[in-house]
């Protein structure tokens, strides 16, 4: 059945190459025919800026500067986009009662930030990156300037209905994954079918012989990306605007942090690596410090990276060897990083008194800078006992944003400032104005990430915080949130003089481009193509040939002088396939004994799917973005089986599409949530959260109390489901009539309890409405079943729930029956002998 | 690829590697850099050998079940099983030191109903002499073990980890009835008297 699904999919995502393909190299065609055209006509109108050389043929061209200017633009409105949604979170966070519609809640606005900085600020910045330094890379223009446009658009259009669907709750709930199937669609064929062939293509096309190593990032960053989307978003479409992932629970975890960590990897480190070796050489005007120091760092780091997503689920259901393998991964890990900030650094040998007076260098310091801190941290996060520390905690918050804003950001800003002058012909209007931002920036990311860091630790040393009795010291979850709101007030100070930066970029940008010439100047390049009959330089001896060594130890040394990779660097379609072979053995090692090996996810007897009521409800929790806040992942630590209950274990998520575990507890953890708090109580406090928790930060969700149950939309749902594997019977064909009959049962419970007298309330209308069809009763029916599984016994349905444990489900002493002094001395006297 | 480059340019160590401008140097890689990078691919191993290789101990389990035992140990080897009887609920009521374990389990899971004095939000007001569900004290236990009114009252005996838990909250809540508050204001059930009577 699964495979059958999996090939479905491949046939849709086929289908629509298909489909598209064509067209695009028609189009493709028709604009290079048009270009050579145009590029034979400024041939003959303009002076040649390159000197011929005797008695070879020169090809002329020229670079196409525009589509970078496009790129430039996109980056910095996105850039002010990403980070104001950003500011509006943090605030949301310290005065939820902001959230006046919603369509503005944290739950559905923090996938917004994320997705904006990530795909549109650090998307658009590495396009006008790859685009500017590529063709001069190459000493050739774009492959096809068709491409380039409709990747241009294609990617503008998807940030848009990013922006559109998200405040909808149209999501996929997988952190920077959350887009729906049909924008998935358009990422890949954007992302592989315009963007990867125009610059493979490009490479292919090139004039200059050997391949520099901004490009090697850039052929990792498109090869790998495009494999670890179209992976982690294989899903079952159940409408146009919802789908089910095919894979559950653990492997729905591992495949989404497979993914997460890599895109964090492909996305937002190399090609910063790429833009960083192109454009600081370039603004220092220095060499870059190690070529050898290049290629090691790029394949180890190529190579290790993929295997380190698990360390970002230490303690969890996954099976323990997985966490394992991402820990000493990114271990490993440091050291690569590192070789690209000293390569960094270091090449501003001789040139650091240019960094006083030259904002872009300002820049680049202190981004490769922050690039050092986060990789140094990102290790450090990944060993196991600091992991259960920070884990949950805004430690990662920090770490991530030292990251964004740090690294990311400050290499974009630093390469504007290179590029503006240079893409409009012009002076840059004021290097002061750049100076200010630069400070205010750096300010900024201070004033962000140490009161961060120091909420991090603070609510994850209360949450362990035991008194000397053994007893919980901060057992009431709403006091460790209650003690870090002033370090979440000071953050805010620190987003907005980061954005105030960003509005001094956005004013040189727009006096810098009003002071540009009338038309562009395109100077027309003339290099020679290259020839076919090219000899490699002869190969090396060996430096030991003299000495009494093994044959082995010469084979080695001439190995180490690395001109096996100097030959790759001439054979793009070559090096490609390498990295590829890389990236995709390192990815099946790791992920296909988690989908193979039985005894990774041992089976509980009493685990079912979830009712057709449970699984709409579910969808809420999923389209409101519950799980930006709760996490659903108990660990075996024993501060948190005490405050949360039993912990986790890999069975009970089976039925999980999407998993839906959770990566920070803004609020408390859910994965016993179910049967904790009365109906009566979940319906007051998705009213008015205040009510019931004092001090809570969580915003209230009054719509979810009028709005209607799409009860129409269940069959397609549990079909989904079905289709994925859950046992489903009489559910098949009449699980609207079960879900009603559920809320029935829940209304009726609710009513006892003290809800709505009738059963009924007002909406805004002032129509009324009858409780069984809103949507907070199927939330409800979700909250009460998470996590109770592991409780129910084989027994007749209809018999009171929570009964302990059978003993096929679980042998873990703490979901038993209350443990008593006799049996732990039992264990004890088993653990002596 | 180094010696040849060095000899053109004496004074630099470069390769005659140029891409657009650029240059390269033909540094090798710094030794600290070499020795960190070897450090953790040779650690690596190690650290799966010990970890992974059936020690039944230094599973995450393993480790969990011990830090469970030392725990239950620290709290209630000396307290031994509580009976869920008048007697020792009453005895502990006046207890400070075991009461504060009643105290927590009450703050981790009480609360968000009954409110952090105890004078109800959704749940009833525990510090009046109106009460629901409990005549005697040691009704207070079942009533935490089993829930009560529909699920409105969630049942706990499978969710705190040992019985003693169970018997010294129910001291605490008992023990609030001294300090009565006016909470919700609302009075649920009837009057009954008081402990021990």
């Amino acid at each position: 059945m699964r495979m059958r699904i999996i090939c479905t999919l491949f046939d849709w995502y086929w289908v629509c190459c298909k489909a598209c393909f064509p067209v695009c190299i028609q189009f493709t065609i028709f604009a290079h025919k048009q270009r050579q055209k145009m590029n034979e006509v400024t041939q003959q109108s303009l002076p040649s800026t390159s000197p011929a050389t005797a008695g070879q043929h020169l090809d002329s061209f020229s670079y196409d500067d525009r589509i970078v200017r496009m790129f430039a633009l996109a980056t910095l409105v996105w850039g002010a986009v990403a980070t104001l949604v950003g500011l509006i979170v943090a605030i949301l966070l310290v005065m939820p009662q902001l959230t006046v519609l919603e369509y503005i809640s944290f739950g559905r606005l923090r996938p917004l930030h994320t997705n904006a900085a990530i795909f549109a600020f650090a998307g658009n910045g590495i396009f006008a990156a790859v685009y500017y330094s590529t063709q001069r890379l190459c000493k050739a223009r774009m492959w096809s300037d068709t491409l380039s446009w409709l990747h241009f658009w294609g990617w503008q259009l998807i940030i848009v209905s990013a922006a559109v669907t998200l405040p909808l709750g149209i999501t996929q709930s997988k952190e920077y994954a959350e887009l729906e199937w049909p924008i998935d669609i358009a990422i890949a064929l954007v992302w592989a079918g315009f963007f990867g062939v125009n610059f493979i293509m490009t490479l292919v096309k090139r004039r200059e012989r050997h391949m520099y190593v901004a490009l090697w990032f850039y052929i990792a960053t498109i090869v790998t990306v495009a494999m670890l989307h179209i992976f982690n978003n294989l899903v079952v479409p159940s409408s146009f605007i919802k789908s089910v992932p095919i894979y559950a629970g653990v492997q729905d975890a591992m495949m989404q942090w497979w993914y997460g960590h890599n895109a964090v990897a492909f996305f937002l480190t190399t090609p910063f690596l790429g833009l960083m070796y192109y454009f600081l050489p370039k603004a220092a005007e220095r060499p870059v410090f190690s070529y050898k120091l290049s290629i090691i760092h790029f394949w180890s780091l190529v190579f290790i990276y993929i295997w380190a997503g698990p360390h970002h689920l230490h303690y969890t259901a996954l099976a323990s060897w997985a966490s394992s393998l991402g820990m000493i991964f990114s271990l490993m890990l440091w050291m690569p990083s590192w070789g690209g900030m000293i390569n960094g650094l270091l090449t501003l040998r001789g040139a650091w008194h240019k960094v006083a007076t030259d904002p872009v260098l300002k820049f680049y310091v202190v981004g490769i800078t922050f690039y050092g801190m986060s990789t140094f941290e990102g290790p450090l996060l990944s060993v196991k006992s600091v992991n259960a520390l920070s884990h949950y905690t805004d430690w990662t918050i920090a770490h991530v944003h030292s990251g964004a804003l740090g690294w990311n950001g400050f290499m974009l800003f630093g390469m504007l400032y290179w590029l503006l002058p240079r893409i409009f012909q012009t002076k840059l209007w004021s290097t002061k104005l750049a100076t200010w931002h630069f400070w205010l920036g750096t300010l900024g990311i201070l004033l962000y990430i140490i009161p961060i860091y120091v909420a991090g630790l603070t609510q994850g040393l209360m949450w362990r915080a035991f008194t000397p009795e053994g007893n919980l010291e901060y057992p009431d979850f709403v006091e460790t949130v209650n003690a870090i709101l002033p370090m979440w007030w000071t953050r805010i100070g620190g987003g907005a003089l980061y954005i105030t930066g960003i509005v001094l970029l956005a004013v040189n940008y727009f006096m810098t481009w009003m002071s540009r010439p009338s038309t562009y100047e395109v100077p027309v390049i003339q290099a020679a193509p290259l020839s076919g009959n090219y000899v490699d330089p002869p190969a090396p001896q060996s430096r030991l040939k003299d000495a009494p060594v093994l044959e082995l130890a010469n084979k080695i040394d001439i190995f180490k002088q690395g001109r096996w990779h100097r030959v790759w660097e001439r054979l793009p379609i070559r090096f490609t396939v390498w990295v590829t072979i890389a990236v995709v053995s390192a990815s099946a090692f790791e992920l296909i004994p988690t989908f193979l090996i039985r005894s990774n996810i041992p089976t509980i007897g009493t685990v079912t799917p979830y009712t057709p009521l449970e699984l709409a409800g579910r969808d809420i929790f999923v389209a409101e973005g519950c799980y930006n806040c709760h996490s659903q992942m108990i660990r075996p630590l024993f501060a948190e089986t005490e405050r949360y209950g039993a912990y986790s274990k890999p069975g009970e998520s089976i039925y999980d599409h999407p998993f839906q575990w959770g990566s920070r507890r803004i609020g408390p953890d859910l994965a016993r949530e179910g049967g904790k708090q009365s109906n009566r109580w979940h319906f007051e406090h998705f009213r008015e959260p205040d009510s019931m928790t004092k001090g809570s930060v969580m915003p209230a969700y009054p719509h979810l109390i009028t709005q209607k149950l799409n009860f129409n939309s269940i069959p397609a749902r549990i079909r989904a489901a079905s289709m994925l594997g859950a046992p489903y019977t009489r559910e098949l064909t009449e699980s609207k009539e079960m879900a009603l009959e559920q809320a029935k049962e829940i209304v009726k419970a609710l009513t006892e309890q003290g809800g709505p007298i009738d059963g009924t309330v007002k909406d805004s209308s002032g129509e009324t409405v009858k409780l069984e069809d809103t949507k907070i009763i199927a939330l409800i029916a979700y909250m009460q079943r998470i996590g109770t599984d592991l409780f129910k016994t084989d027994a007749p349905a209809g018999s009171p729930e929570a009964q302990p444990a059978s003993s096929d489900a679980t042998t873990d002493p703490a979901t038993s029956e209350p443990m008593t002094t006799e049996n732990l001395a039992d264990e004890n006297k088993e653990g002596v002998q | 690829m180094s010696s040849e480059t060095v000899s053109e340019t004496p004074k630099e160590n470069l390769t005659d590697h140029c891409y657009d401008g650029i240059q390269e140097y033909d540094n090798p890689l710094p030794g600290w850099w070499l020795f960190l990078f070897w450090l953790f691919i040779v650690f690596a191993p190690a650290y799966v050998l010990y970890f992974h290789l059936g020690v039944e101990s230094r599973t995450m389990e393993g480790q969990y079940d011990q830090q469970m035992e030392n725990i239950l140990q620290l709290r209630f080897a000396e307290l031994g099983d509580l009976k869920p009887d008048r007697e020792t609920i009453l005895k502990y009521m006046d207890d400070p030191k075991w009461l504060a374990v009643g105290k927590v389990v009450y703050k981790t899971n009480c609360v968000s109903c009954h409110g952090p004095d105890g004078g109800g939000i959704v749940g009833p007001n525990l510090t009046d002499d109106y009460w629901k569900n409990v005549q005697h004290v040691e009704d207070i236990v079942k009533i935490i073990q089993n829930g009560a009114a529909n699920g409105a009252m969630p049942a706990w005996k499978n969710r705190l980890s040992h019985i003693n838990q169970i018997v010294l909250t129910a001291s605490y809540i008992a023990s609030m009835r001294s300090q009565p508050v006016p909470g919700n204001g609302k009075q649920e059930g009837s009057v009954i008297p008081p402990w021990g009577q």
